[in-house]
């Protein structure tokens, strides 16, 4: 696999003409290969949006470079090239739709690049079958749902025909059925379209679909890779504000007293699966008990 | 006792209009002095419309809301008394921050109580305690604390009212783990304390089984369960019906039971479920 | 609820006046206005009304939404109607006190009631029959001129695009931190007006926040998707003149030529 997005030793704080602040993001360094599926997990305040806005030149590093598909994100005359290659979405849907009318909204990037008008109507109509809007197309996007809302806002960085899409925090303000809607949405891009994505979130269930997460915390990447790596350090990730779905911390404390259960289980039928192997071969052999 | 008592409420918004919505149907239900009650459905479910009913900011279209055995539009002049008996934290309460200090803006409820100033300055300090708000925070903006400290200060603004039912409509939303254990831990022991109702709105199974004693079920606009915990979460089959979830480690538990292990299919907790493997792996 | 208000008080539709391009309904309702203040006769008059009232049923909407539109302007019209009847010249046909009443009055009474309804009326049209979105293209395009003149009209149509879209989002939010302040037993019903308005503060002061965060979002999110507000953009959505808006033309230019007639041959009523 090729990079796509590479994050060289970035420092990075907000300006600020009094007091010139913290470094939001320090020493920030990392890789996205060109078609994964990444997800960058931290708590709030980590810096993990930050890191996002740097991936297309909305912010812009103090020190270090961000390269997207070879191209500098300090270089000026690259500014829309870069922002066609990667998509940002953002986490409240009510703030990222320009237009009173779904189409109109999807179309509104294709608009700024100025394609021709035939093209904006096959791309956007694309973009909306692609994220399960195509009905709502004449809606106005105020009676949609939460979750619905956040597909538009997608469907209007697909239409620009990205190769990544960034996404911060895109289900923190939805409940779990648009969360699903969401998360279905991307992984299927990925799959099918074969678009990079950078998933941020703090719910580690999602960071769980991905092929790779990155854990941050205080401005740079302290430790990477498969969720099921990731996954196993329970510690490590509580004493980063983190935890883990309730199957992996079961599975987690038998294994800590001994118990012979796989090193991490991701979900709930893996659990079932290792403790039904578990009951099965030591029914009556609990004296190794530890409570 | 009962405090709070639903019985027939119904509510449609936009009556006459094209836009009429049935979104409560024939509600009835009693919440009793002190206890902690969980409340789920789904968006669209009738929980938001529910909530503000039981503060009088919506007046039913037919049935009634009593507290303390009195109903609360006897006197629709008196609707601001029922505000101040029946808080009311609404979803992402920050974005109701006004004042110029967080002090202040805890105050403007327990002000409009009309108390005097030093039990108003008295109740500010100990809601602040209670939510575990810095001392040095209360003089500053409440447009300067970080996201975390918005949502305890808003949350301060109801509490200071000293309300004998408290309502918070999904408090947690938008916190990261750590953030919404802490304010969940805070809730539980200021509920300890204070010993009064308290109704906690979320969509985070693992929240509500974790600190609720009884849970409401809507769906449709109509309550179709109120029971105790454990006994909701048992139902895992009902509740996936009306698209709801039960907690991961309850849902593990009931998949074990189908496949023939006796173990507890009601429990809420890591912890229990630990408990539970370990003495069924003991016993023969 | 303030969330139920609709703005612009479009009603989709697939009628004739629906499906004229709105360039075109913007022009033709500008010049019907005009013409309908150069009535001065009962047939000019008569012209215009029956004009109107086609216009009205090629939208293929109920007359009742029409008439309700009248509603917010009846006491306009009711006072101006009882303004003419007493100040008319000539003979008077009854006197009471200082009050006279003359044909004349009555006449031109009449005349300013049938105007400012068919007014209304017509100008409803444009609103219901064109989505808002459709009407800031078009006002876009007829400000064109403008930009001669150093005027930034892209601009100015972006910011009408935005506020279309945030306007309802804006009343929610205020009804949301209305609810929330009287939660909080805010007094909003009570008191006198200085009262009122201070009891307005811990609304506005929440919601300008909130309209400035938004603000911050969306031009985040608009620089992401490439817009540069000086830039050329094309349009998805490409305004064209149809066989409808010929037709439109020629039935209006026939009546304005006929308003013009009675103008001409016939002696005004006034």
């Amino acid at each position: 696999m090729a990079s796509f997005i590479e994050v060289h030793h970035v420092y990075f704080r907000y300006d600020d003409e009094e007091t010139p602040g913290e470094y939001v993001l320090q020493d920030a360094d990392l890789v996205i290969q060109k078609g994964e599926f990444v997800s960058i997990v931290g708590h709030n305040g980590c810096g993990k949006s930050t890191l996002a806005k740097h991936f297309n030149s909305i912010f812009l590093p103090e020190t270090g470079d961000v390269l997207v598909d070879g191209l500098n994100t300090k270089d000026d005359d690259q500014l829309f090239a870069i922002r066609q290659k990667v998509g940002l979405v953002l986490q409240n849907p009510d703030n990222q739709i320009v237009a009173g009318i779904v189409e109109e909204d999807v179309a509104f990037g294709c608009e700024n690049i100025g394609l021709p008008s035939g093209e904006i109507r096959e791309r956007v109509d694309r973009a909306l079958k692609a994220v399960g809007m195509y009905d709502y197309r004449t809606h106005s996007p105020d009676k949609l749902s939460g979750g619905q809302k956040q597909r538009i806002a997608i469907a209007g960085v697909i239409a620009m025909e990205p190769e990544c899409i960034v996404l911060d925090e895109p289900t923190a303000m939805l409940d779990p059925q648009g969360r699903m809607e969401v998360l279905r949405t991307i992984t299927d891009l990925n799959r099918t379209l074969g678009i990079t994505i950078v998933l941020i979130t703090h719910y580690m269930e999602e960071a769980v679909l991905s092929d790779r997460v990155l854990v941050m915390d205080s401005g740079k990447v302290i430790r990477e890779g498969t969720p099921r790596e990731i996954f196993s350090q329970v510690e490590f990730l509580k004493k980063h504000r983190l935890n883990v779905p309730q199957a992996t911390e079961l599975i987690y404390r038998l294994k800590g007293c001994g118990w012979e259960v796989p090193d991490c289980v991701l979900n709930e039928e893996e659990c079932v699966q290792a403790l039904l192997t578990l009951l099965k071969q030591t029914k009556g052999k609990g004296d190794q008990v530890c409570q | 006792m009962s405090v709070i008592k639903a019985e027939g409420v119904t509510f449609v918004y936009g009556q006459g209009t094209p836009f009429q919505k049935t979104a409560l149907d024939d509600v009835s239900f009693e919440m009793r002095e002190g206890e902690f009650v969980g409340l789920i459905g789904h968006t669209g479910s009738g929980k938001s419309t529910l909530v503000q009913l039981l503060n009088g900011l919506l007046r039913p279209t037919k049935g009634k809301i009593l507290i303390d055995g009195n109903d609360i539009w006897q006197n629709p002049k008196k609707i601001r008394q029922v505000r101040f008996k029946v808080g009311l934290v609404f979803q992402y309460p920050e974005y109701q921050l006004f004042e110029e200090t967080v002090a202040k803006d805890i105050a403007f409820g327990p002000k409009n109580m009309g108390l005097p100033e030093d039990e108003v300055e008295k109740r500010v300090q100990k809601a602040a305690r209670f939510v575990g708000l810095r001392e040095e925070l209360m003089e500053a903006s409440p447009f300067e604390l970080s996201g975390g400290e918005k949502r305890r200060a808003a949350i301060a603004g109801v509490i200071a009212m000293d309300p004998d039912v408290l309502i918070l409509d999904e408090p947690t939303a938008g916190l990261d783990p750590l953030g919404r254990d802490a304010l969940l831990d805070q809730i539980v022991s200021y509920h300890k304390v204070r010993r009064n109702t308290v109704l906690l709105v979320s969509h985070t199974m693992e929240d509500i089984a974790r600190i609720a004693d009884r849970i409401i079920v809507m769906s449709k606009g109509k309550n179709v369960l109120f029971d105790d915990t454990r006994k909701v979460f048992s139902q895992g089959e009902e509740l996936e019906k009306i698209g709801l979830q039960v907690p991961q480690i309850t849902k593990i538990m009931m998949m074990l039971r189908k496949n023939g292990f006796p173990v507890d299919s009601s429990v809420l907790s890591v912890e229990q479920g630990f408990q539970e493997i370990i003495s069924c792996l003991s016993s023969d | 609820m303030v969330r139920d208000i609709t703005l612009g008080q479009y009603l989709p539709g697939s009628s004739f006046v629906h499906r004229m391009d709105a360039r075109s309904k913007i022009l033709l309702l500008t010049a019907s206005v005009v013409f309908i203040f150069l009535c001065f006769h009962f047939a000019s008059l008569l012209i215009m009304t029956g004009f109107t009232f086609l216009v009205l049923l090629g939208t293929r909407i109920s007359l009742m939404k029409y008439l309700k539109s009248l509603r917010g302007v009846l006491l306009v019209i009711v006072v101006t109607g009882l303004f003419q009847i007493f100040y008319g010249s000539g003979e008077p046909l009854f006197e009471w006190y200082f009050l006279k009443v003359t044909m004349n009055g009555l006449v031109s009474a009449a005349f300013i009631v049938v105007r400012i309804s068919i007014l209304m009326m017509i100008s409803a049209t444009l609103t219901y029959t064109t989505s808002p979105t459709d009407l800031t293209d078009a006002l876009e395009w007829l400000m064109k001129p403008l930009k001669l003149v150093r005027v930034p009209v892209n601009d100015i149509a972006m910011m009408m695009t935005i506020a279309l879209r945030f306007i309802p989002v804006l009343l929610e939010e205020t009804d949301k931190i209305m609810n929330a302040q009287k939660a909080r037993g805010a007094d909003m019903e009570s008191g006198n007006l200085f009262k009122r308005i201070k009891a307005l503060v811990p609304v506005l002061i929440p919601l300008f926040v909130s309209a400035f965060r938004r603000a911050g979002d969306l031009a985040t999110a608009m620089e992401c998707r490439c817009y540069d507000s000086g830039a050329v953009r094309t349009r998805m959505k490409v305004m064209r003149f149809g066989w409808r808006d010929l037709c439109a033309l020629l039935i209006c230019l026939t009546v304005y030529a006929a308003v013009l007639c009675c103008g001409r041959w016939l002696p005004s009523v006034f």
